[in-house]
């Protein structure tokens, strides 16, 4: 691939393209990784907005964003993104508009979209070659209502529909590769805490042209029980224990752009959210977290 | 019927105050109701509590207008129109140590006012939720009605959800605050009677449509965000040290999730106070350890970073 690639931290970015003031978090690990993907991207686009925490960043008058914004039920955000990019092809055919005046339609959601009631709409539009960027913020839960259960909450987290001693029975559901199955244009996973791997990949995406998803872990300081100072922290210790793989698909095939080694045990990462504390106190569960450990030891034995 | 209106930030515990002081009225023998309100923000911007606690069926409904008593979880929250409603009767509680009478000459505050006696005055360093259970407990020796047990279960049994290390800090928090006000012990008298009480229920009223541009209005302008000032949210202020920085600021710029400190290559980057809501993210990841927080005490005055 010949496209252009920042080599260094210091090539990022300087100036913002979302602006201050929004209803987010303080601390909220989707609003850093929505910065910093708009940085990228810069402030050509439209962004196509499922319900979930991020439909409150514009809040009338207020917006943060420098392009357009529009807001859809949870289910419908990518259908959304293909009638904006219909009416600029459209504009563009009749001469409204010229090349220099194109947006890019930026389909914004949570995971209860993503992995849920919005997976149907991405399956056509992938189906049907969209040319949209798709960006999950993955905070695993219905973060806007309370931080429910949902596809891509993982197992043994508690959450207030999964209250019981062993939290959420479920498996989290794997997108990134259900998106794979679909044969994108392009797909990744990132995230805020590793900026330089998120914004090559934003960069690869922003170079194509077709259906291009994005998924992000988000740690979410509310909806985990962790003090917001310690976001970035946790985002990492993501990444190193193997828990959030970071990997692209390109051209055909899955790489991953950074193999923890050494790995660190899950716990490390486990013991610093609220939302696990029941697996450490009042008694530790070795059982579980040796669970969860496991299926971590398992995928990777599977990265080749 | 008491009305007791508490304000505070998001994240710290002011929802379970209420709920505690509510629980505890309730053991007590009162009709009670508690009600959060937030706004449309998240977690880290001012919001508010209400309880209501009567000796029968409580009809009045909504936000707080009349308070017998205001607790406010930090001095910096006396910025925002905490004082509304308060009358000579009314009581506020700041959860701070300035001196009351001070305090009430400088805000010219109707009612009467308690802070937190000289001897007591190291528990306004508490910080976070556990600033809840102190006001909480502050609040139910104010009222008088509520027995020092009452007061310990009803902590446990509210904050027992958060795990057993902060109900065990909470009670302890709960039970200081109780026991540093003992002075003011039964200060809070009951406001009037619950004037719906025995109402027929209103007829129905009906709400006229607005139009779809009033309904659903477009904005041209961009990044109008900026005039909010979530700078309001910060309970901490994160300070950078320009001697330690080393002018590696797209760490700091890129990592703070709202885009509030700014940078031009080379030079020592500057926090942008209107909006920075203090979640110190930039503190730990800041490479060389330039960025402090400090305590946000100072309310926001013109001369005061916000
Ligand atoms: C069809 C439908 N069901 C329920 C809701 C209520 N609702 C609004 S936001 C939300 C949570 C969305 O979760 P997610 O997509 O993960 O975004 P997050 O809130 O975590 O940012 C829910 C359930 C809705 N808007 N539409
Ligand atoms: S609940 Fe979580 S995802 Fe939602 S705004 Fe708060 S921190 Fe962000
Ligand atoms: S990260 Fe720290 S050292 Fe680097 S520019 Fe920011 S404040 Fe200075
Ligand atoms: S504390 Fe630091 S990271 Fe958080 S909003 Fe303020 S400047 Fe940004
Ligand atoms: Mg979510």
């Amino acid at each position: 691939m010949s496209e252009a690639r920042y080599r260094s931290l210091r090539e990022l970015p300087g100036v913002h393209a979302l602006a201050a003031g929004t209803a987010m978090c303080a601390g909220c690990g989707g609003l850093e990784a929505l910065h910093e993907v708009l940085d990228v991207l810069g402030t050509r686009t439209v962004v196509i907005n499922a319900a979930g925490c991020m439909t409150l960043l514009a809040s009338y008058p207020f917006t943060p964003f420098h392009g357009s914004w529009l807001y859809t039920s949870m289910a419908s955000a990518p259908a959304g993104a293909q009638g904006v990019r219909d009416a600029l092809d459209l504009l563009r055919s009749r001469g409204r508009i010229g090349a220099d005046d194109d947006l890019t339609a930026v389909v914004l959601s949570g995971d209860g979209s993503a992995y849920g009631m919005g997976l149907s709409a991405t399956s056509a539009a992938i189906e049907r070659g969209l040319d949209f960027i798709y960006l999950c913020y993955d905070n695993e839960g219905y973060g806007n209502t309370g931080q429910q259960t949902s596809a891509a909450t993982p197992h043994g987290a508690r959450t207030p529909t999964s209250p019981g001693p062993a939290g959420h029975a479920g498996e989290k559901k794997d997108l990134f590769d259900v998106w794979v199955a679909h044969r994108p244009r392009y797909a990744a996973t990132v995230i805020g805490a590793e900026p330089l791997d998120l914004a090559r990949k934003v960069q690869r995406a922003a170079s194509l042209a077709g259906p291009r998803l994005i998924l992000a872990l988000a740690p979410c300081p509310t909806g985990w029980d962790y003090d917001p100072m310690h976001g970035v922290d946790i985002g990492r210790l993501a990444v190193r224990t193997g828990i959030w793989p970071l990997k692209e698909y390109v051209d055909g095939a899955v790489v991953h752009t950074h193999v923890p080694h050494p790995r660190l045990p899950v716990e490390a990462y486990l013991s610093t959210q609220g939302r696990f504390r029941h697996l450490f106190e009042p008694l530790r569960n070795d059982a579980l977290i040796g669970e969860i450990q496991q299926r971590v030891d398992r995928y990777w034995q599977n990265v080749g | 019927m008491y009305r007791i209106r508490f304000h505070g930030r998001g994240g710290q515990g002011i929802r379970t105050a209420a709920s505690v002081l509510g629980s505890a009225l309730f053991a007590s023998g009162r009709e009670v109701q508690d009600a959060p309100r937030y706004g449309a923000e998240r977690r880290g911007a001012p919001m508010s509590a209400h309880v209501r606690a009567g000796r029968s069926v409580i009809v009045e409904r909504g936000a707080i207008a009349q308070p017998d008593l205001v607790v406010v979880a930090d001095p910096t929250l006396l910025a925002g129109g905490v004082l509304q409603g308060l009358s000579a009767q009314s009581v506020l509680f700041l959860n701070g140590s300035e001196p009351a009478d001070e305090l009430r000459t400088r805000l010219a505050c109707p009612g009467r006012v308690v802070t937190w006696p000289g001897a007591a005055r190291e528990l306004e360093e508490t910080t976070g939720v556990a600033i809840g259970a102190l006001c909480a407990g502050g609040a139910a020796r104010l009222l008088g009605v509520i027995s020092r047990t009452t007061l310990e279960q009803a902590l446990l049994a509210e904050i027992a959800g958060h795990g057993s290390g902060a109900a065990e800090a909470g009670r302890a928090l709960g039970l200081a605050g109780f026991d540093a006000l003992a002075d003011s012990a039964g200060m809070v008298g009951e406001g009037v009677d619950d004037p719906g009480a025995g109402d027929a229920p209103p007829d129905w009223v009906r709400l006229a449509l607005d139009d779809a541009s009033l309904a659903a209005p477009d904005v041209f302008r961009e990044a109008t965000s900026e005039l909010v000032q979530t700078g309001l949210w910060r309970t901490s202020r994160p300070v950078i040290d320009a001697a330690l920085c080393s002018r590696c600021s797209w760490v700091c710029t890129t990592l703070c999730p709202d885009s509030a400190i700014h940078a031009k290559a080379g030079e020592v980057p500057q926090i942008d106070y209107e909006h920075c809501k203090g979640c110190l993210v930039c503190v730990l990841a800041c490479p060389p350890h330039a960025i402090r927080a400090l305590p946000e005490r100072q309310p926001a005055t013109a001369g005061n970073p916000r």
